[in-house]
């Protein structure tokens, strides 16, 4: 089968790029060539060999986070949701993608419940969008504050099993994968992460889709003699491989690469964040700039990393202490609220619509201002995505062995010690060595952002390009400042309820 | 009738999925209900503190006053002293702590960021009894 290069920009667009044009030609990575993992990839039941694990370990999350240790670092609830999962999270899409999604212990519960119970109703037409899920997002990031989720084991076993509770109703009343695409506050963090990973799911030989009949790759496969049994399910997503662009929307599930009779869908390796360069027709989603609510998505994906980080830091409760002596309020939700808003409402709203202003009537783009926001607010998603990164990164790696002590506590609080006596000890690599990889994973997505800003201004004012670029540049470096300001400033970590 | 075949290959199939993942979730069911009720410190006092005030980040003195049921002080206990942030992943500080009157035990204890803390006694008495106090430091200051 031939395997053409796969175009990452418009032939208009290769113009003047001629120094790419060795890139564009090479013969793109496909993960399901490599031996061992692409046929293991292949298998039917592959994301099912994942999905088990990550489901016992659900299990035993809610379990411990129940009944276990009250003290948040000798919890595995705890420790695995708000260290090692987090950390995984964004390493994996970093250096492959989507693999949350592609293992989602929620999505195997999910269908082990369709099995029976097959929902009758299609998700509303007002409710197909991002803006419920951003709502859940924002709240998630507001509640994690407000009722310091980190510090409660009992809280983190309730959000998990709420997590699976929602998935439940969800995807038993509604059809296709309406919790992923409309729902899920993390399956949005993964898509917009996920536009700055290395690999997407993505058709080999595009001529090969062009003669096919079937178009088993969205509609899946089905008994020929009985047509209600579905053999093998096509995109729940609504993505059809052939008009899909970029991992947005895709959990990786792999669901076409096995629906797929011509064996032409592979986990192809791109530039990342060279999908939000351009701005296609995208199956599934349609143009990322008529998309307000995936531009919405992709800012509280980027200011809600800032403001996640500010929560952990001291002056976060200088600020919210004067809120609450100013306002009087007799809550800590009150002041964390105007806190949220500012920095994820008010903050964008100014700084990008200042930037679409000068764009406009410097560089003469003659969109409005309001378009050209959208259009190059997905800009910020990788600076975002390297926030996310530092932020959680720094968790990870500087409580990297935390998982062994609490492991062998959980064993010798059953009266079983067969790994020993806990050595607290082991915590994780020292700041010195942490703080370096996080300051690379700002730089990595400062520089991805200023790409994306210039390759759309690029397009946008072919006479001024540098006019147009200049203030999304400018507001990437003030954003890049904040997020080095941030990671500079003493930790301080209070939660404000402790249940359990 | 080939309909009816694959039905029941599938609910064959479904069913012994199910029993694999009820056998997977079982371990942890089953221990979990099995976890030690914790020690409790029977008629044993203990009186906590820490100074200065307000705690800043930096080494604090931390005490306990160890008494028994007709208030007599507890001497001759080992006592040592763990510190943790009340995020998981943070390195927990440690102290050996002195008796310095007779059941008055004090450990410096260093402590390295700002924010809420968790302190540990871990009481060793000299008849060999554990006894475990908790006391939470809300909002150390950062300097």
């Amino acid at each position: 089968m031939s395997k053409p290069p796969v175009v990452l920009f418009s032939a208009a667009e290769q113009e003047g790029h001629a120094g790419e044009e060795e890139f564009l030609e090479a013969q793109p990575f496909d993960l399901l060539a490599v031996p061992v993992i692409g046929p293991l990839l292949r298998w039917r039941h592959s994301r099912t060999l994942l999905q088990i694990p990550l489901f016992v370990l659900s299990m035993v999350m809610i379990l411990e986070g129940l009944l276990g240790p009250t003290l948040s670092p000798k919890n595995l609830a705890t420790v695995l949701t708000w260290v090692h999962f987090r950390g995984v999270l964004v390493l994996a899409i970093l250096c492959a993608g989507n693999l949350f999604c592609f293992s989602c212990p929620f999505m195997l519960a999910r269908n082990f419940m369709r099995k029976w119970i097959h929902p009758r109703f299609t998700w509303p037409r007002r409710l197909r969008n991002k803006w419920l899920s951003i709502a859940l997002f924002v709240g998630v990031l507001f509640g994690y504050e407000l009722f310091g989720l980190w510090a409660s084991p009992w809280l983190t076993a309730w959000v998990i099993l709420g997590y699976f509770a929602a998935i439940l109703i969800v995807d038993g009343l509604f059809k296709h994968g309406a919790f992923c695409k409309y729902v899920c506050p993390i399956g949005q963090f993964n898509f917009i992460a996920s536009t700055a990973s290395p690999l997407e799911v993505a058709v080999r030989d595009q001529e090969v889709c062009d003669s096919c009949q079937t178009r088993d790759c969205i509609r899946g496969r089905r008994e020929p003699a009985s047509p209600l049994v579905v053999l093998q399910r096509g995109c729940e997503l609504a993505l059809f491989q052939p008009a899909k662009v970029g991992n947005m929307d895709c959990t990786f599930c792999l669901d076409c690469v096995h629906a797929c009779p011509h064996d032409n869908v592979g986990i192809l390796s791109r530039l990342p964040a060279g999908e939000l360069m351009s701005d296609p027709l995208r199956s599934g989603i349609g143009r990322f700039s008529r998309r307000n609510d995936i531009a919405a998505l992709a800012l509280v994906f980027c200011f809600g990393a800032l403001m996640n980080a500010f929560g952990m830091v001291s002056p976060v409760y200088t600020a919210e202490s004067w809120l609450e002596r100013t306002l009087h309020f007799h809550s800590r939700a009150g002041a964390l609220g105007i806190l949220f808003t500012a920095v994820i409402l008010v903050e964008p709203a100014i700084l990008l619509g200042a930037a679409a202003w000068i764009t406009r009537a410097w560089a003469g783009v003659k969109s409005g201002w309001l378009a050209i926001a959208v259009r190059y607010a997905y800009a910020l998603s990788p600076l975002g995505f390297g926030m996310w990164l530092a932020h959680y990164g720094f968790h990870f790696f500087t409580g990297l062995y935390t998982i062994v002590p609490v492991t062998q506590n959980a064993f010798a609080e059953l009266g079983w010690p067969i790994l020993g006596d806990p050595r607290w000890t082991l915590v994780g690599l020292p700041k010195t060595v942490v703080e370096p990889i996080e300051f690379g994973f700002l730089l990595l997505g400062l520089a991805g952002s200023l790409l994306v800003a210039w390759g759309l201004a690029q397009d946008d004012a072919e006479q001024h390009p540098l006019r147009a670029f200049a203030p999304w540049g400018v507001l990437c470096v003030i954003l890049f400042v904040c997020c080095v300001w941030l990671m500079t400033q003493p930790m301080d970590m209070r939660a404000t309820m402790l249940a359990g | 009738m080939i309909a009816g075949v694959t039905r029941g290959r599938l609910k064959a199939a479904s069913q012994r999925f199910s029993g694999v993942l009820m056998l997977a979730a079982l371990p942890a069911v089953v221990a979990t209900g099995c976890r030690k009720p914790p020690e409790t410190s029977g008629a044993i006092a203990i009186e906590e503190s820490i100074a200065p005030l307000p705690v800043r980040i930096g080494t604090e003195i931390v005490s306990c006053k160890l008494t028994n049921a007709t208030h007599q002080p507890i001497a001759g206990a080992r006592v040592q002293v763990e510190g943790d942030m009340d995020h998981p992943g943070m390195a927990p500080v440690f102290a050996d702590a002195v008796e310095d009157a007779p059941g008055n035990y004090r450990a410096p204890l260093q402590f390295t960021m700002g924010g809420d803390w968790v302190v540990l006694f871990h009481i060793t008495l000299s008849d060999g009894r554990r006894v475990e106090r908790q006391m939470d430091v809300k909002g150390v200051e950062s300097n």
